[in-house]
């Protein structure tokens, strides 16, 4: 299996996002994170690749990605006052879309900065 | 945050002489923290680093951090607000009282000491966490704190910097200030956006059931907030995009699974002093990105007639 060594990769974990990190990897996980620190290491080294998680879950059962991207909308599309919230874990262009998301429901639009 | 007095980490690890760390505790949350950006690190104007550097630690109660402080100020719980007030008094030498400042639980000359310090500072900095932005107080705390830093101007250089928390939150805030004009706490529902945190703030909506649907990415309120709020999220429909099965996903009508950003996704990630830098993802992820699901909710969404009718008021459909 090939290893990956990759420089300056960016650790999102706190809000230090230190980008100073190196990654060596291979198709399955990542092996090592250095200079990261001990929240970045266990960041970095908890996540692999691999499918742990069933794609899609509609009232608790598995579903496809089209099937639950379909419901969502419904029930957003239903709602009188929908909420959107949390972007913290996620990339600027997510929250970007998210934005545009609320506008169209006109819903509620938050982030954790409340909490 | 926008019009606070503030600056970037480089400057901070270039030129700050004096930190204060206000509510935090950074060598557990921000273990970096000190030895990339405040302490450790020399620079031109701090040619002896740490020993060029004095560090203040403000809290409630000892902390791992304050090992790494010169000076610790142990602040009696919830008078956060009252301490920065008789700091904004004493630092123009406006009469105090005994009883306020034994209100704070300090002394006055451990007051008197951080005044003459702050002011002898050539470049001071405030970093506030959430044990001042979340205790009593709340946000009336830090806009204290920010004045504070703001008046310092008057006798030296000073700035205030949040310490963020969760990976990319600053960027959520500057995101919404770049689409809406506001941070947080927004409502579209009159087809423009309004901000009034505590009207429609997530807790606060959630306590009161005044949603009927929510949807949650890049959090897991089920496992954060209050119990009337994940009761009142169990109750109407949720929907969770998350890398992982999380406790909000257990009680959600829908979870997509997503690509955890930064190790499998990629994109943007914005840094506490707001300044945005480029993820770097190490993995290929079996799931699609966060960005992608959005995308294609919004799209799927847009094809539905518009809920407001015949006359649609939102500003996308007016250009």
């Amino acid at each position: 299996m090939d290893l990956k060594v990759i420089d300056h990769a960016t650790c999102t974990f706190c809000g230090c996002v230190c980008d100073d990190i190196q990654l060596h990897a291979d198709e399955e996980r990542i092996h090592q994170a250095k200079k990261a620190c001990v929240l970045g290491k266990a960041w970095f080294l908890n996540h692999t690749a691999e499918r742990k998680y069933p794609d899609a879950l509609i009232d608790g059962k598995e579903a496809t990605v089209d099937e639950a991207i379909a419901a969502a909308a419904e029930h957003l599309y239903q709602a009188d006052m929908p909420l959107v919230y949390g972007m913290s874990n996620t990339t600027c262009e997510a929250q970007r879309e998210c934005v545009e998301m609320a506008d169209h429901l006109g819903a509620l639009l938050d982030s954790h900065t409340s909490l | 945050m926008g019009g606070k007095v503030t600056c970037t980490l480089g400057e901070v690890k270039n030129r700050a002489d004096f930190i204060v760390y206000w509510g935090g505790n950074p060598a557990e949350c921000h273990p970096r923290h000190f030895t990339k950006y405040t302490l450790m690190q020399k620079s031109q104007f701090l040619p002896r680093g740490r020993k060029d550097r004095t560090m203040v630690l403000v809290d409630i109660r000892e902390t791992k951090s304050v090992k790494a402080s010169d000076i610790f100020l142990q602040v009696r719980p919830g008078k956060d607000f009252e301490l920065i007030t008789v700091l904004r008094a004493m630092i123009k030498d406006r009469p105090i009282s005994e009883a306020q400042v034994a209100e704070t639980g300090l002394t006055i000359e451990q007051l008197q000491d951080f005044v003459a310090r702050m002011k002898a500072a050539k470049y001071g900095v405030f970093f506030f966490g959430m044990g001042l932005s979340m205790t009593r107080g709340k946000h009336m705390n830090s806009a204290a704190l920010l004045t504070l830093a703001a008046e310092m101007n008057a006798f030296t250089k000073f700035v205030a910097m949040p310490m963020r928390g969760h990976g990319n939150v600053t960027g959520a805030d500057v995101i919404m200030r770049w689409q809406t004009g506001y941070p947080f706490g927004i409502s579209f529902n009159r087809g423009y956006p309004r901000y009034n945190p505590g009207e429609f703030s997530t807790v606060d909506v959630l306590v009161r059931g005044d949603t009927d649907c929510a949807f949650i990415i890049g959090a897991d309120p089920g496992a954060t907030m209050p119990k009337p709020a994940i009761d009142h999220l169990a109750k109407v429909p949720t929907i969770v995009l998350d890398p992982h099965v999380t406790h909000t996903s257990k009680l959600a009508r829908v979870h997509i699974t997503t690509a955890p950003a930064g190790i499998s996704a990629p994109g943007t990630a914005y840094r506490m002093d707001e300044i945005p830098l480029p993820l770097r993802p190490a993995l290929k992820s079996p799931y699609p990105s966060d960005e992608e699901v959005v995308r294609r909710i919004k799209e799927t969404l847009l094809k539905k007639p518009d809920w407001m009718g015949e006359r649609p008021q939102m500003l996308q459909n007016q250009i």
